[in-house]
């Protein structure tokens, strides 16, 4: 039943932005009519051209962030295990956390001259402090009661980890990976613009922008409204649920 | 001090000290196997340090601490295997009961065909067996305890430590698992220490109580409980050797000075 009213509650909340988007259209110039972008959509989602440019952008996100949470993990554990580590590796992350999304993706471009692996990098060089952070914070404070009845017990470190730790620091690291996956998103599309990509979803919004295509601007922007809350909803908090289901 | 062939734990001359700050000055005991010993001592004896060195998380500063004639520290692989209940029952939470005895049992290399057995066995023995596959947090104090007490005896220890392991339930519950505890002890003849405030409790529970001095720590009297088994907690008799024993500790850990200056 709960689940239903939730269903419900977002279903609502989806269509509360109709009547704004309509108002929206009737005064101003740049916001497309939104029955007309609804009529453009069963085409454009039937276009080849429109999948590829998603596939590639998708692409870029999940190596981008799988990176950050390998870096931030490894930067994380270095934090909690040693001191001089902790001194040196806060100031990397905290330049990382402040640096602005655009400039990050300027800098990584040019550095790597347009290529594929800029993108890649943009997006790990943003999303690696959050997870940094989140871990780091996890880490320490990990339950001291629980890690000496894992000692006593003689569960090992393997184990230790595994059953003790890890369940523990979870929340840290989905709150850790709702952001760093958010701000991947925003950075990428960023990245695509600012590098002037030929292809990836960025890419194709600066250009519909770029000619004025008013529908089609919105038709991306529905997509990747759509791609964000589907990893949300549908794979981050399934995932959450399923982990956390001994809280009932 | 000889430790005999039936001696499960010796300590011998143990010192623990934080820095300059001696917590115990010098510990002598040894607990016999199937024994069921009480610890009493003042706060702030040094008795959380001295869990902390016989359940082997913290070395001692100097002294001996063998388990089953072996040395407790150093033993690598070899090094015995102990229970542990705590004041708070430390089980995971994200494990159902079941998950949480598993976990232990797979650490102790106990195969696997054996570990449904083992485990409904015990439960069953503490009467927790329909909460099998229940979370913890839906479980009351009283049978988390439970769980917790199944966990160290899973293991089949060379002894089980319990530090203040009812204190944090009410009377009521605390009454109906000491009653419990005291059968467990009878049927599967565990080994245990038993660390308490509650003199009554010590009284109620113990074969012996060792009495601690003030901190840092030493042993001040071994105090065999003169009544036979079974006992009930509201027997007059409990109530005698409760009032000896009040009467002793206060000379040995002296009168509250608040309270001297109360009287005066």
């Amino acid at each position: 039943m709960q689940k239903e009213n939730n269903l419900i509650i977002s279903i609502c909340a989806v269509l509360m932005l109709l009547p704004i988007w309509w108002i929206a259209y009737r005064n101003t110039n740049f916001i497309a009519d939104p029955f007309v972008v609804a009529t453009a959509l069963p085409h454009f989602l039937s276009q080849a051209d429109t999948w590829s440019n998603i596939g590639i952008t998708l692409y870029r996100v999940v190596l981008g962030l799988a990176g950050g949470v390998v870096l931030g993990t490894l930067a994380a554990l270095a934090m909690n295990q040693n001191k001089l580590a902790e001194q040196v590796l806060s100031i990397y992350v905290t330049t990382a956390l402040r640096t602005p999304s655009a400039i990050a993706a300027i800098m990584a471009l040019a550095i790597f001259r347009g290529a594929e692996i800029g993108y890649i990098v943009v997006v790990m060089f943003i999303t690696f402090p959050f997870m940094a952070v989140g871990l780091r914070d996890g880490l320490k404070s990990a339950d001291k009661d629980l890690a000496e009845a894992s000692q006593i017990y003689r569960l090992g470190s393997l184990r230790y980890i595994r059953h003790v730790l890890l369940p523990f620091i979870a929340p840290f690291i989905f709150s850790a990976l709702r952001n760093a996956h958010a701000l991947a998103w925003k950075v990428i599309v960023v990245a695509e613009i600012f590098g002037a990509a030929r292809i990836g979803f960025g890419a194709q919004f600066d250009h519909a922008w770029e000619y004025m295509q008013m529908v089609e601007v919105h038709l991306w922007l529905l997509v990747f409204i759509a791609i964000v809350l589907f990893v949300e909803y549908g794979v981050l908090r399934v995932a959450e649920r399923r982990v956390f289901r001994w809280r009932g | 001090m000889t430790g005999t062939s039936d001696t499960v734990l010796k300590v011998e001359g143990l010192q623990v000290s934080y820095g300059s700050i001696p917590a115990i000055s010098s510990l002598d005991f040894e607990i016999k196997r199937g024994e069921f010993v009480a610890i009493l001592g003042p706060s702030g004896c040094g008795k959380s340090s001295m869990l902390n060195v016989i359940s082997g998380l913290l070395p001692p500063t100097r002294g001996v601490v063998e388990v089953d004639s072996r040395p407790l520290y150093d033993a690598g692989r070899h090094a015995p295997k102990l229970g542990y209940v705590f004041q708070a029952h430390r089980l995971l939470p994200w494990r159902t009961v079941k998950q949480n005895l598993e976990l232990v049992l797979a650490a102790s290399d106990v195969p696997r065909d054996q570990w449904e057995d083992n485990i409904d066995r015990l439960l069953d023995i503490l009467h927790i067996g329909q909460f099998k596959n229940s979370w913890p947090m839906q479980l009351s104090g009283g049978q988390r305890q439970r769980v917790s007490i199944a966990r160290a005896l899973l293991v089949e220890p060379s002894y089980i430590l319990m530090d203040e392991p009812l204190s944090t339930l009410d009377e009521v519950t605390a009454r109906s698992l000491r009653q419990e505890l005291s059968g467990i002890w009878a049927r599967t003849g565990a080994t245990i220490v038993f660390v308490t405030h509650s003199i009554r409790e010590a009284v109620y529970l113990a074969d012996r109580i060792i009495i601690l001095t003030r901190g840092p720590s030493t042993v001040f009297e071994n105090y065999h409980v003169p009544i036979a088994r079974p006992r009930a907690y509201d027997d007059p008799r409990i109530a005698e050797v409760e009032a000896d024993i009040i009467r002793r500790v206060e000379h040995a850990w002296g009168l509250d000075p608040i309270k001297q200056s109360e009287v005066a």
